[in-house]
């Protein structure tokens, strides 16, 4: 039998792939690459949202005053928290609403259905009801709260210190953690139900089969959510900005929810701009991680 | 193992089904009950449980004293032309990066992937200075444009996923049968790619749809703006009743729980196959 | 009209020679089989010849014209594949249709509603629709035009592959291992049903198999590939009885040919195993005494004698095989070697044919008697045949 054909055949020219992939090169060099590098270039400089034409070279002083600055500081704190705290509750979450949707009882495909709903509701309409909901005297959080006999059934969720974040976080992983569970769930139906049944023959507990036999089939799935969560996390911007605007006193100031204070709220657009691209470089580092953690892996499979 | 206990367990496990779809089900149920409940009852407590029925006038009020259906049509627009140029964008490269081996290749899947990271709200100020340059602020099709560099690498990346899984064979065949490449594509692969383009259609009709921050800042006239920028506009807003903003976003979340629940087979198909398979 | 020159035809992939400078010609109405092992290299001469795979070097001629260069669709040859390649979107109607659609196909066919309809139109053209239902009709397929592949059956779907490839009337019929997905029963069927094919339609046939018994009933020639490279290139009969060399000789027939060491006595025999075998007339006249050579003979030329019986070789039964009409009796050799090295096992054990049921049991201790009437000898070093 042939080996693996050559791909590109015969009679045509070795430019078909270039004029394919042509239109979307050019598409993302002008609306991503292309502002990507204004962004950097407008990093180091001094530019007012009132006068974006008129900015000043400053090398990196942005970057060093942002450094200084403890605005900066606590809103990498708040986006490590914040990020950490969506990708384990989601994923655990989703872990559990996916193990519990795959044994089979009566209307499972619907309730597969309804429970991926809120992945499907727009984040400004979130926001808008969590918001409500957390209302201080007339939200239905609190109203729950009281009754069942909690003496901070009066906190002003959004507006503490203490509270706002895991207020935004009850609302943001109400919000993603159906998307978890659907990839999860999907990757359940790749597990061999021959090699549970072995497991179970062989005398492994429910735990154990979890742990010898579905866990090492889906950790591949759950290896690039956590990755795919982990960046939407950092970008995430309306749900957080429409619920708190970062506040209060920075206690939800993510980086993307700071990047948007500085240059709309602050006007400073040379600012913001250093913090997009520290942003960016995050980012970047953690899916440096990401590939680097998954490859090691995937080799050390091989050689066993 | 009694049949008691398996009886048991097995309602604990409906009860654990029952809870998460509670908590799923909840905020979207509250939003709907608040909209429905008169002025009065908004702030009693205990907060009224049941949507009352005599509200329903809270609905046409708003759509005579507040242009939610203007604001609706522009989401749509932006929606279906986000959808339409995502996909028209995506179909060829998506293609090429699955059967072709070329100098740049990796690149290109490098960009594809590295564009998902970028937030939109960094690019927001690049884009608003490039789009006042050439003129596209104030125009919901330049509010597609800069959608669409969103959404167009995911759904090239889900794309890829799923013409890697049409067997080579069926190409050749239509190769020997006289199709061109072009042809291959439109008429065997995309056929057989039709629940991935679904589900990327939906991905980009969302986009566009709940879109906030670009709409927001490349968008400043009144007759313009789309249903999330007008929703958003009541936030800390204190002369519109909460009913009444309640029901402009059930309004505006309706529509897109309806649609999704339409394609939800093909979304949750879509998706798995390519993007996290990927 | 259709005949085929390869000209030094060569495919590289890398430093490996998938398909090795190979030359031949394949005439007018001829049945061509490529057989060999998995990787020699068939499948990628044939897709070569269709134009699915370019050429690293060498030419390709399509009745005096070179082709090598032209797109497969410009080449008037239709392709059967393995997995039959069936549209999975179309119906059996549509997908026999395509070819046809294809020629008058027009860059606006894209348009998605105006495309659809000018597609049917065409479908539904007289001449179009006439052929499409005549062959539907040879192939049996005509009450399940209208559904779609995957309500079919393998033989089904085959038959809708060759349909797909009968409406173009090309003049040259490439098959890749189209039979290899059926089952045993179903695959001789289609055996027939494709030799009948090319009796009615005519026009020239290259399938490409590893299934000997496919080429050796199906072609009316045989090129046997090996690395890249043919090996043989014959009538069935001219490749079973006069093998080029050990390769051929061990490929084909089953059980295969056995080879056994011997010397030239010089004197118009063989010593083999002590026991000295006469050799028939060409083969006598090979002179030089105690010359090694490799004494090929099929196993229905080895009989069974009782052991110690004069001019036999000395063996034990090792197995016993009923196969119904024939028993196969495999033995080990006391005192001669055999060249079944590539088997891995089987050294120096020999298989002999006995008609009926033989009542032979493993252990037996046998004497193998040697029927030289049609036996051919090979060089011990090169493996080529000795003349």
């Amino acid at each position: 039998m042939a080996a693996a054909s050559g791909r590109t055949l015969p009679d045509e020219g070795r430019w078909t792939p270039y004029l394919f992939i042509g239109p979307v090169a050019a598409y993302l060099l002008l609306f991503q690459f292309l502002p990507l590098v204004q962004e950097l270039l407008l990093s180091f400089t001094s530019t007012s949202l009132l006068n974006p034409k008129g900015g000043t070279w400053v090398g990196m002083e942005n970057y060093r005053d942002l450094v200084a600055g403890e605005d900066f500081r606590q809103s990498l704190v708040v986006t490590a928290a914040y990020t950490v705290a969506c990708v384990v509750l989601a994923i655990g979450l989703g872990l559990a609403a996916a193990l519990l949707l795959d044994t089979p009882f009566r209307g499972r495909g619907v309730a597969r259905a309804l429970v991926t709903i809120p992945w499907a509701a727009p984040p400004v309409a979130v926001a808008l009801v969590f918001a409500w909901i957390f209302n201080a005297q007339y939200g239905v959080f609190n109203f729950v709260l009281r009754s069942f006999g909690f003496a901070s059934g009066t906190e002003n969720w959004l507006d503490s210190a203490h509270l706002a974040l895991p207020a935004v976080l009850i609302a943001t992983i109400w919000q993603i953690f159906p998307f978890a569970a659907v990839v999860i769930l999907a990757a359940l139906q790749g597990v061999s139900s021959e090699l549970k049944e072995a497991a179970t023959i062989d005398g492994a507990g429910r735990l154990s089969v979890f742990g010898a036999v579905t866990w090492p089939t889906i950790q591949p799935s759950v290896a690039l959510l956590t990755l795919f969560l982990t960046i939407w996390s950092i970008r995430r911007f309306d749900l957080i900005w429409l619920m708190t605007q970062g506040g209060p006193i920075g206690a939800t100031n993510t980086l993307v929810i700071e990047l948007y204070r500085q240059g709309f709220v602050y006007r400073d657009l040379g600012r913001a701009a250093a913090v997009g691209m520290i942003g960016v470089v995050v980012a970047l580092l953690i899916t440096l991680v990401y590939f680097y953690v998954t490859l090691r892996a995937e080799r050390a499979g091989d050689s066993r | 193992m009694t049949g008691a206990s398996h009886g048991a367990g097995h309602l604990l496990r409906l009860a654990a089904v029952l809870g998460v779809l509670l908590a799923a089900a909840f905020p979207l149920y509250w939003m709907f009950v608040t909209s429905l409940t008169t002025s009065a009852s908004l702030f009693a407590v205990p907060p009224r449980a049941l949507p009352d029925p005599s509200q329903l006038g809270v609905y046409a009020e708003a759509f005579q004293t507040i242009p939610v259906a203007r604001w609706l049509r522009n989401s749509l627009i932006v929606a279906a032309g986000t959808t339409v140029l995502s996909l028209a964008l995506a179909v060829f490269p998506a293609y090429a990066m699955s059967r072709f081996r070329f100098r740049g290749r990796g690149a290109m899947g490098l960009g594809l992937f590295a564009t998902q990271m970028l937030p939109e709200a960094m690019l927001v100020v690049p884009l608003y200075a490039i789009f006042a340059d050439v003129g596209l602020l104030n125009s919901l099709g330049g509010l597609i444009l800069a959608n669409t560099a969103f959404t167009v690498p995911v759904i090239t990346w889900i794309l890829k996923g799923a013409i890697d899984g049409v067997p080579l064979d069926i190409e050749e065949a239509a190769r020997m049968d006289g199709a061109t490449r072009v042809g291959i594509v439109l008429s065997v692969v995309l056929p057989l790619v039709a629940p991935s383009l679904a589900a990327t259609s939906v991905i980009a009709f969302f986009h566009g749809w709940n879109e906030y921050v670009l709409a927001q800042t490349l968008i400043s006239q009144e007759g313009l703006r789309t249903a999330s920028v007008g929703l958003a506009s009541f936030v800390g807003e204190l002369s519109t009743p909460v009913h009444s903003v309640m029901a402009i976003g059930v309004l505006y979340t309706l529509p897109a729980i309806a649609f999704y629940l339409m394609v939800q087979r093909y979304v949750v198909a879509g998706m798995t196959a390519g993007s996290v398979k990927g | 009209m259709a005949s085929i020159k390869l000209a030094g035809v060569t495919r590289a992939f890398g430093p490996k020679r998938a398909v090795d400078n190979i030359s031949l010609d394949v005439k007018d109405g001829e049945f061509l089989v490529l057989l060999g092992p998995s990787g020699c290299g068939k499948s990628t001469l044939l897709r070569m010849l269709a134009g699915l795979e370019t050429l690293t070097d060498g030419e390709i001629h399509l009745n005096g014209s070179r082709v090598d260069l032209l797109p497969p669709s410009a080449r008037d040859m239709a392709f059967v594949f393995q997995s039959y390649a069936l549209y999975p979107h179309m119906t059996v109607r549509r997908n026999i249709t395509f070819p046809l659609i294809m020629r008058h196909h027009r860059w606006w066919f894209h348009i998605p509603l105006i495309g659809h309809l000018a597609k049917r139109r065409i479908e539904r053209q007289p001449d179009v629709a006439e052929l499409v239902d005549r062959t539907a009709r040879i192939l049996a397929l005509t009450p399940m035009m209208h559904q779609l592949p995957k309500t079919l059956s393998g033989g089904q779907r085959q038959r809708v592959a060759l349909g797909r490839a009968m409406v173009r009337k090309p003049e040259v019929f490439l098959m890749d291992e189209p039979l290899s997905n059926l089952d045993a029963k179903l695959r001789t069927a289609m055996r027939a049903e494709i030799i009948k094919l090319h009796q009615q339609v005519g026009g020239t046939f290259v399938y490409v198999t590893h299934d000997q018994i496919e080429a050796m009933t199906m072609g009316t020639r045989i090129a046997l590939m090996r690395d890249g490279v043919v090996q043989q290139l014959g009538t069935p009969r001219d490749i079973y009885a006069d093998p080029v060399n050990t390769y051929v000789a061990r490929f084909i027939g089953t059980p295969p040919m056995n080879l056994l060491t011997a010397e030239l006595d010089g004197r118009g025999g063989v010593v083999a195993g002590g026991a000295v075998l006469g050799l028939p007339g060409p083969l006598a006249s090979l002179q030089s005494a105690d010359k090694a050579v490799v004494l090929g003979v099929r196993p229905a030329a080895l009989a069974i004698r009782p052991a110690g019986e004069p001019g036999t070789l000395a063996g034990e039964v090792t197995l016993v095989e009923h196969i119904g009409a024939e028993s196969l009796i495999t033995m080990k050799l006391a005192s001669t070697r055999t060249l079944h090295s590539e088997d891995g096992s089987a050294a120096d054990e020999v298989i002999a044919t006995s008609p009926g049921y033989s009542e032979l049991s493993a252990g037996l201790q046998v004497g193998v008697a040697v029927d030289t009437t049609d036996a051919v000898l090979f060089h011990p070093g090169t493996g080529e045949r000795l003349w």
